[in-house]
């Protein structure tokens, strides 16, 4: 063997060394990504113990490729590198019904998750497991400007807003459980309805920080 | 059909499925958990990583690693070879060259001169039977450096560390995400982070498959068990040991680097076979087989009728 003639190392070239310690280190640097902030996202049914989920998960890509109403999505790397490509939820054009209308509520991408990333504990409901919180923009709610538009408050499944005295919707911070209902419907970034410096809908499902608490980008409305 | 065109085929098949897979919700999975359902064979290091990181025993990883086992003692590393989309984009960069054949070659031309030079002369081996003895153990290489580093990464940090990174995943994630743009305009960035990275690794490591990847490691170390469809030589019609000619072929056609005719020359072992039937195709007598089960090696000197009969009842 021509390789004979260099020097070897435990039977191993100084190529194979320098190529197999190098990517020993990559290995170990992409690990201490883990110790990088990672933003809080709103996880599917199941992946609430955000520890749990980042440990199991290895972005097969099953639970988007099965949710049967195209809500979960592969987070984006503007969510942090480590959290790209695991499984958060977008309620752009439906919301999370805990699969009700095809599996009779038993969240399917729970059932096909195969490393127990997503993980419901035992008794697990909708109503008692928080995805997120729906937040309402004051500023940019058509509502709040007297149009009397109110597609949030009929879409709530589960009972979480009520109308003031000037049919303006609130959200029941402590029964919403941030399936995104509201969110999927509220109109007010479409054409003719947009406020000016409007950058995302006016109803937006928040995600909970480590302690439980909502992480709200406006001051809360419900007071 | 060439075999060639058909593992482009089954490999592009499989993508085709994913992305089908994508689209329609149906359930299959991408390769890195590929089944129906809740029924999923798992990538081998995933569900290694996922369990060491997790520090859980998941029975559903723990299933589908030992159904994974299986599978690779009985087709070896035939996943790098017919499924993997690896080898795929690698084709791509193969006809962006300007000489492709320059690319392909698995060895250069001073390797294989080197190579002949090498250990016994090719009149000794035709007529001694020094390949079938002398069998190149398989040995560490980086790829297993890396394989062991990303399941300690895995432990250390608690997450699967190499999933970041690999290729087959990216591969998968980018036609995701070229989904979701056009489906539902999901702009991010990651659109082009996630096939940049992937067209790093798979163009800058250009020896990514047999330098590199930690999936190919845990399969060749497993492949030593494997013993169903080796190459194997028939004697009496390899023109090395009828003729005493210098083929040599099935050496320089495997792209990895495995010689079957003189595998103590080999710059691989045997545990490295893809089953890719590039050997087999080469062969310019066809003596060159992938049976299913092992055959007894045939004897060049043995009397044709009575080595015929005794081959028909070791296979049967």
């Amino acid at each position: 063997m021509s390789e004979n003639e260099e020097k070897t190392y435990a039977g191993m070239t100084r190529r194979t060394v320098v190529l197999g310690a190098g990517g020993t280190l990559a290995m170990l640097g992409l690990g201490g990504l883990r110790f990088i902030g990672q933003t809080p996202l709103i996880r599917p049914p199941g992946g609430q113990d955000e520890d749990q989920l980042l440990s199991a998960c290895i972005h097969c890509e099953k639970c988007y490729e099965i949710c049967p109403r195209n809500v979960i999505a592969p987070a984006h790397i503007e969510d942090g590198i480590l959290n790209m490509r695991t499984p958060t939820l977008d309620f752009d054009d439906d919301y999370c019904d805990w699969c009700k209308e095809v599996n009779d509520g038993d969240p399917l991408c729970v059932k096909v998750c195969p490393t127990q990333a997503l993980q419901l504990p035992e008794g697990a409901t909708a109503e008692k497991t928080i995805l997120g919180i729906a937040e309402i923009n004051t500023e940019w709610c058509l509502a709040y400007k007297l149009i009397g538009c109110r597609f949030c408050y009929d879409a709530c499944p589960y009972e979480a807003m009520e109308l003031d005295a000037n049919n303006r919707p609130l959200v029941l911070n402590d029964v919403c459980n941030g399936c995104g209902a509201c969110e999927s419907v509220c109109v007010s970034l479409q054409n003719g309805s947009i406020a000016e410096g409007a950058d995302e809908r006016a109803i937006i499902v928040r995600p909970l920080d480590e302690n439980g608490e909502m992480l709200a980008r406006f001051s809360p409305s419900t007071d | 059909m060439k075999t060639a065109n058909i593992r482009i085929i089954t490999a592009l098949a499989a993508v085709v499925l994913i992305t089908i897979g994508f689209v329609t919700n149906i359930g299959i999975g991408t390769v890195s958990a590929i089944g129906w359902l809740d029924i999923s064979i798992l990538c081998p290091l995933g569900a290694l990583s996922t369990m060491l990181a997790s520090k859980m025993l998941v029975p559903r990883a723990l299933i589908a690693l030992i159904i994974v086992v299986v599978l690779i003692v009985l087709v070896g590393k035939a996943f790098c070879a017919w499924i993997c989309p690896v080898p795929l984009l690698q084709r791509i960069r193969g006809f962006l060259s300007k000489n492709p054949a320059k690319q392909t070659a698995s060895l250069s031309a001073s390797e294989t001169k080197a190579l002949k030079s090498s250990s016994c002369s090719t009149a000794e081996c035709s007529t001694t039977d020094c390949s079938s003895c002398a069998e190149k153990r398989g040995t560490i290489d980086s790829r297993h450096f890396i394989l062991g580093g990303s399941l300690l990464s895995a432990v250390i940090f608690g997450f699967p560390v190499f999933c970041l990174v690999c290729p087959i995943g990216l591969t998968f994630a980018s036609i995701l995400l070229v989904i979701r743009l056009f489906g539902g305009g999901d702009m991010t960035w990651s659109i082009i982070v996630v096939p940049l990275l992937l067209a790093v690794e798979v163009i800058f490591f250009r020896k990514w498959c047999s330098k590199l990847c930690p999936l190919s490691a845990f399969m060749s170390i497993l492949g030593k068990l494997n013993r169903t469809f080796r190459p194997t030589i028939n004697d009496k019609t390899c023109l090395e040991t009828a003729q005493g000619t210098d083929c040599g072929l099935c050496g320089q056609v495997c792209p990895e680097g495995i010689d079957p005719r003189h595998p103590e020359r080999s710059a691989s072992s045997m545990c490295e076979c893809s089953k890719c039937r590039e050997c087999v195709e080469v062969c310019p007598t066809k003596a060159l087989k992938m049976p299913l089960l092992p055959i007894a090696r045939s004897k060049v000197t043995a009397p044709p009728g009575k080595d015929g009969g005794e081959r028909q009842e070791l296979s049967t």
